[in-house]
């Protein structure tokens, strides 16, 4: 190793372990001297960049990202938050907006009887006067009441055709049960003369202050029901 | 309702995800944060910008902390971080700071004031250097990184980063004969 290199060798690093540089400091005096005299240099230049670190920094190093964390936290239910209010919001404004489209009273009459099954098979054996009774609480439905019983009354409640309060009954028919709604009035509502499915069959007709639909498995029952119906319901 | 519902059921393991995580951050801090704020501020040369770039320079490190595979590398990842919020801070406005503070060097260390001066001509001629020799002493002398990690840091080869150090002690020990020489005339 040449005297250049070595120099140049013990500025880039004094404390270079190679065995060549470690060799040629102690081939010369004069190279353990500059050595030495660097290593001073090095010791001063350490001790010189050692500023004084502010006390709290490590501190504040630590409360600064908690306090980020904080805040990413809250940005982050607050969105969830936000998410769920705008679904609940879509979701109120599309079944308002489906509640505005005309309602197939056959169909739902025909649903509802299938699904509430149970209907047919209760004996409350309800008196005119109380369904004349559930027949006031009724919105936007003119007077008309039963004038006399009906034949028996085997059940009788309310029930919601797409958010309109309606009264759901379960008559004798001349046969066999027949299932009675009186739906008040609302133009959006459409209503077929005669309907029905694979159990059963279905007549529907418009009074002054209602839709009546008749349910029932026998067709000459709903025709009965029907006449009934004609005389006594006013 | 709905964030509830989800909290109760995601909340054991992200906790425990997280302390983990923030035990790994505060030990990082305790450890690397003198280094850092001397890095920054000799690469700077003012404190409340130090202070600042090592604010920066930890918030990025917490927010990518899950890149931090190898915890002997930290003190590396941290310097990229810190030279790259260094850069930014340039990008950002282009003020001179190392103008500023030159000549009012603080000092808390040295005890004795013969200390003090030698220390404070140190200072001064360590802040005068270039930037580009600076930065590679600063890397050996406060980072301890070897030439071949140096020259990674600044994405410059190996030869570069010798001749810089090699010049950075020259120009110092020159510097500072020179300095010793006229104070003792002067005295």
């Amino acid at each position: 190793m040449d005297e250049l290199k070595f120099r140049r060798q013990a500025y880039e690093n004094p404390y270079n372990q190679d065995a060549d540089f470690l060799q040629q400091i102690k081939a010369k005096p004069e190279n353990q001297a500059l050595v030495n005299e660097l290593k001073h240099l090095d010791a001063k230049l350490c001790s010189a960049l050692k500023i004084s670190v502010p006390e709290d920094l490590a501190d504040k190093l630590i409360l600064r990202q908690q306090l980020q964390q904080h805040h990413k936290q809250r940005r982050r239910t607050g969105f969830l938050m936000a998410m769920a209010a705008s679904i609940a919001f879509a979701v109120g404004i599309s079944f308002s907006l489906l509640r505005l489209g005309p309602i197939d009273l056959a169909e739902h009459a025909l649903a509802h009887v299938n699904h509430e099954s149970v209907a047919l098979h209760l004996d409350q054996n309800v008196d005119f006067k109380q369904v004349n009774a559930r027949l006031a609480s009724l919105k936007n439905f003119g007077n008309a009441k039963f004038i006399q019983q009906p034949g028996k009354v085997y059940f009788s409640s309310y029930c919601d055709f797409q958010g309109v309060k309606s009264l759901h009954l379960v008559l004798q028919g001349e046969q066999g049960k027949v299932t009675l709604f009186i739906v008040p009035l609302e133009k959006r509502m459409v209503l077929d003369q005669t309907f029905a499915d694979s159990q059963y069959q279905g007549i529907g007709f418009e009074t002054a202050d209602a839709f009546i639909l008749i349910v029932g498995e026998d067709k000459s029952d709903l025709n009965y029901v029907k006449d009934e119906i004609s005389n006594i319901f006013i | 309702m709905f964030t509830n519902w989800r909290k109760k059921s995601a909340e054991p393991a992200v906790s425990s995800d997280m302390l983990s995580k923030q035990r790994r951050y505060n030990s990082l801090v305790k450890a690397l944060h003198a280094d850092i704020f001397r890095y920054a501020y000799w690469l700077s040369g003012d404190k409340h910008v130090a202070e600042d770039i090592t604010q920066e320079t930890f918030l990025r490190a917490w927010k990518a902390l899950d890149s931090l595979k190898d915890d002997k590398a930290a003190k590396a990842w941290l310097i990229t971080i810190l030279r790259r919020e260094n850069a930014r801070r340039f990008e950002r406005k282009q003020f001179d700071y190392s103008d500023v503070e030159q000549d009012t060097l603080e000092d808390n260390i040295s005890n004795s004031s013969e200390d003090q001066t030698d220390q404070y001509l140190i200072r001064r001629q360590i802040s005068r250097l270039d930037i580009e020799y600076r930065e590679p002493l600063l890397l050996q002398l406060i980072g301890g990184f070897s030439g071949d990690e140096i020259a990674e840091l600044m994405e410059l080869n190996r030869n570069t980063v010798m001749t810089r150090l090699f010049r950075a002690r020259n120009q110092l020990k020159v510097l500072l004969e020179k300095s010793e020489v006229r104070g003792q005339s002067n005295g």
